[in-house]
């Protein structure tokens, strides 16, 4: 870890990627009853390159927002940010820090939500989960009180907070897992796909609270997401991604420039579609490829 | 405070230390068993009729003969007796609680052990520690009762009782680590069910659980005295009964520290390779 | 033909089909050859964690030999148990580890209900036309179940040799009933209780307990425990129906074992009624199913 050579991106919030590339091995399973006897004995290890060469900064205070087909690189690539999985090769560097080689300090300065994957415990009522992570994150008793008042306030959380996880619908323990994520207030925040499968008032609950966290308390937000209606309310930047390589990088009104040639250019999904084909038409054994990719 | 005014490289310096209150992790074993009385209720009931059982069985085998392979009716029984209490220092239902390694591998949620402030290897160790403490509550009450009825022995001599309880402590450090290199296992196999299970057996058999060693063929017990298992449980219950005597109190504990050191090793070995293998299914 | 290349079909290949709902798979043969596609694909699945299944192929083995030594040992230090001499007790434990064997090959998932609930498996199970019991059973192959059969063939081998009973072919059948009706108490023991794991978390604990206990108490001639305690394994949690019983007929114990000789004797009639019944139960306690949240 090299503090010095870090110059601007020592700041807090500031979030830098360079060449970025994660591949994975996995074993090929072979179709056929005979074929898991061969791969059982004798497994054949394949190599997939899951995120190609990525680079970007994002600015402390920003929302940025990934786009791309399933299995384009966008989780992984979130998860090299947060420093869970090690970048085969490439640089990463976040609140100054490299989040694999740093774990600890990073983990102080980042929170995160994975989809629907819950960090609460599954038997406990989500308030002591909360106050559980607090202690872990050594978050004073006094300080928690006046956070978790401002984040009922937005997300009413109280409501249903007494409840164990497990008995919770999933538009509150997303809300829930937010929370926890935020429980020791990070400059920086990941969240992968947070609103898959909410209603839309929760959507827009959970937008609202984000805007927030953005414009008020200056917090830098990285998001990856399938939903046209929340890259147009929240994302200033777009980065699109496609069989692992960045496609587009910039703001909105841009990217409808770039692809003036859709059928509706004011219509984002309609860009998306064009811009993804488009590249899949120049690249079809980059996607059957990606298909087979594990984890994306 | 704002979040600009963060000095990264000042806090990562401080961070060094891990947050304190992380200890109090630790409460999550009570506050999920507390939260259903029946968790509770089984625990008790499944104690009490493993004691009943265990005691009239070992009753009835002795009924026709005084000794066997040297040891009275009493002496049997309270092996056998205080190998039930021993197992309920495993009382946590971490699976109900979709708390164990291999359901957060499963679930994905191992992600989150890596980004918090406390490394998951003392997160782990928190949370065994709690789990141990609720554990070691029900085997103490079940000792007490057991002891004031009358139902097993008291030890040999109180010096006996004092090296048994020492033992113990170590026996659970060895158990401790033993079960973590299992769990840990997941992040290579992604699935453990099979090696929990077997390993369960044979801890069980080579620490003297299922029969007493003293029961076993001298070839037997001479193999399992290198291994580690003998020293979570036989060891303590042989100080306890006088099987082993107190000369070699010093020898015997130092075997078990031996292992303790080892495995120790092994595991903070284990966990850093551990950490570069994270793995999240179907991100 | 058209309708086997989509790319040539102008529309969809069922556009001009009415819809239909499609009737379940009909017919025993045609049953038997879906479940035997899902257990094929359930032994892929499964191999394909390497370290996992090489371990589970073994794991029945050891267990199963663990308790055999257990017993085994017990057996040698404490000769002549409760009257019965040691081909006889053996008897007892090869038919029990017999039908663990079959337990085990059939009704495994069962005690592992609670953890399909907990994943979502079961909301799964109720979208298909197939019968709830029956895809629980198929949820996982049994990779343990040939170890606990090796075992449990290797025990009855032993016992054979040092049994003192002048076999018939109705004895020899009556040993082949008692096993089954063994492994139907087994498994509707374990039935029972996974009607729990409907409503409440934590029933992990309690199949674990009643494997433990059937395990360990199976192997004896129940008569050397007190008569509460004896009763409590007979009519309570039925373990003396799995092997103790059935054997006493065989071996010519029935007189001391405290029930009438034919209740004795009727020991796989009793497996099969308390599974039916069981069963029957348990599709009564579907409505009790809570979905877990989210």
């Amino acid at each position: 870890m090299n503090i010095s050579s870090a110059s601007a991106g020592d700041q807090a919030g500031t979030i830098v990627a360079e060449n970025l590339t994660k591949v994975f091995f996995s074993t090929a399973r072979v179709p056929g009853p005979l074929g898991a006897v061969r791969s059982l004995i004798h497994p054949r290890r394949v190599a997939t390159t899951a995120v190609d060469g990525v680079g970007f900064r994002i600015e402390p205070g920003r929302l940025a927002a990934f786009l791309g087909p399933n299995g384009a690189g966008k989780s992984t690539t979130i998860k090299m940010l947060t420093g869970i999985l090690t970048p085969t090769g490439g640089r990463v560097e976040v609140n100054g820090l490299v989040p694999h080689k740093a774990r600890i300090a990073n983990a102080r300065l980042v929170g995160a939500v994975f989809g629907q994957r819950s960090q609460l415990w599954w038997d406990l009522p989500a308030i002591d989960s909360l106050r559980v992570l607090a202690d872990i994150h050594g978050v004073p008793p006094a300080e928690l009180r006046v956070r978790l008042a401002r984040f009922d306030r937005i997300l009413e959380l109280s409501a249903f907070w007494d409840n164990r996880a497990r008995q919770l619908s999933l538009g509150q323990r997303v809300r829930c897992d937010l929370a926890a994520a935020l429980i020791h207030d990070p400059p920086v925040l990941y969240l992968d796909e947070p609103t898959i499968g909410m209603d839309v008032v929760v959507k827009e609950q959970v937008r609202e609270f984000l805007r927030e966290q953005v414009e008020q308390r200056g917090r830098t937000v990285v998001l990856t997401t399938h939903d046209m209606t929340e890259v147009e309310r929240l994302a200033g930047r777009v980065i699109l991604i496609n069989s692992g390589r960045i496609v587009y990088d910039g703001d909105l009104d841009g990217l409808r420039a770039t692809h003036a040639d859709a059928q509706d250019p004011t219509d984002l999904e309609a860009i998306m579609r064009h811009a993804f084909t488009a590249d899949t038409d120049q690249d079809l054994d980059t996607l059957d490829m990606e298909q087979a990719v594990p984890a994306g | 405070m704002t979040l600009a005014a963060i000095d990264p490289p000042q806090l990562q310096r401080q961070s060094r230390r891990q947050s304190q209150r992380a200890w109090r992790a630790a409460r999550v074993t009570l506050l999920a068993e507390f939260n259903q009385w029946g968790r509770v209720g089984s625990v008790l009931f499944m104690l009490l009729a493993r004691t009943c059982l265990c005691f009239w069985l070992w009753q009835a085998l002795y009924r026709s003969t005084s000794t066997s392979a040297g040891m009275n009716r009493s002496q049997a029984t309270t092996y056998a007796l205080l190998g039930v209490f021993y197992m309920s220092f495993r009382s946590v239902n971490r699976w109900a609680n979709r708390d164990m390694m291999v359901q957060h591998m499963l679930d994905g949620t191992i992600a989150y052990w890596f980004l918090r402030p406390v490394t998951p290897r003392r997160y782990y160790c928190v949370r065994a520690l709690g789990d141990l403490a609720y554990g070691g509550a029900w085997a103490a009450l079940a000792y007490t009762v057991c002891r004031s009825t009358g139902l097993i022995a008291a030890p040999v001599s109180a010096a006996a009782g004092l090296g048994a309880a020492g033992s113990l402590v170590l026996g659970l450090a060895i158990l401790y680590y033993l079960q973590q290199l299992i769990d840990l296992a997941c992040f290579w196999t992604v699935v453990n069910f099979q090696l929990v299970v077997m390993y369960g057996i044979v801890q069980n058999v080579l620490a003297g659980a299922l029969v007493p060693l003293w029961f076993f063929p001298g070839w037997f017990v001479g193999f399992d005295r290198w291994l580690p298992f003998q020293g979570t449980l036989n060891v303590p219950l042989s100080l306890y009964l006088g099987v082993l005597p107190m000369s070699g109190l010093v020898r015997d504990l130092a075997l078990q520290a031996g292992w303790i050191a080892l495995l120790a090793v092994l595991t903070a070995l284990v966990w850093r390779r551990a950490g570069a293998r994270v793995t999240v299914l179907g991100g | 033909m058209s309708i086997l290349n989509p790319l040539r079909t102008p529309g969809p290949a069922d556009a001009g089909l009415p819809m239909r709902a499609y009737r379940s798979v009909r017919g025993t043969p045609a049953r038997w050859a879906l479940y035997g596609r899902i257990t094929a694909l359930n032994f892929k699945a499964q191999a394909s964690y390497r370290g996992e299944f090489l371990l589970g192929l073994l794991f029945g083995l050891v267990w199963q030999g663990a308790l055999v030594l257990f017993a085994g040992v017990l057996l040698l230090r404490f000769p002549g148990l409760g009257g019965w001499t040691q081909g006889d007790v053996l008897l007892i434990a090869a038919m029990r580890l017999l039908s663990h064997g079959g337990y085990v090959a059939f009704f495994p998932n069962v005690s592992n209900l609670s953890f399909l609930v907990q994943q979502g498996n079961v909301d799964g199970y109720l979208l298909r036309p197939l019968p709830l019991y029956r895809q629980v059973l198929l949820a996982r192959f049994p990779i343990n179940s040939l170890g606990d059969l090796l075992a449990g063939v290797g025990v009855f081998a032993v016992a054979l040799a040092r049994l003192d009973v002048a076999w018939t072919p109705v004895k020899a059948l009556y040993v082949a009933a008692g096993i089954i009706g063994g492994m139907l108490v087994e498994g509707s023991l374990q039935t029972a209780l996974s009607i729990a794991a409907f409503r409440f978390t934590g029933l992990a604990t309690w199949t674990a307990w009643v494997d433990e206990t059937l395990s360990t108490y199976g192997n004896y001639p129940l008569n050397v425990l007190p008569g509460a305690v004896r009763g409590t394994l007979t009519f309570g949690l039925p373990l003396a129906f799995i092997a103790y019983l059935p054997a006493s007929i065989v071996t010519g114990h029935a007189g001391t074992t405290g029930v009438p000789a034919w209740l004795a004797a009727a020991s796989p009639a009793v497996g099969l009624l308390l599974f039916l019944a069981v069963k029957a139960g348990w599709y009564g306690s579907v409505r009790w199913y809570q979905s877990p949240g989210g």
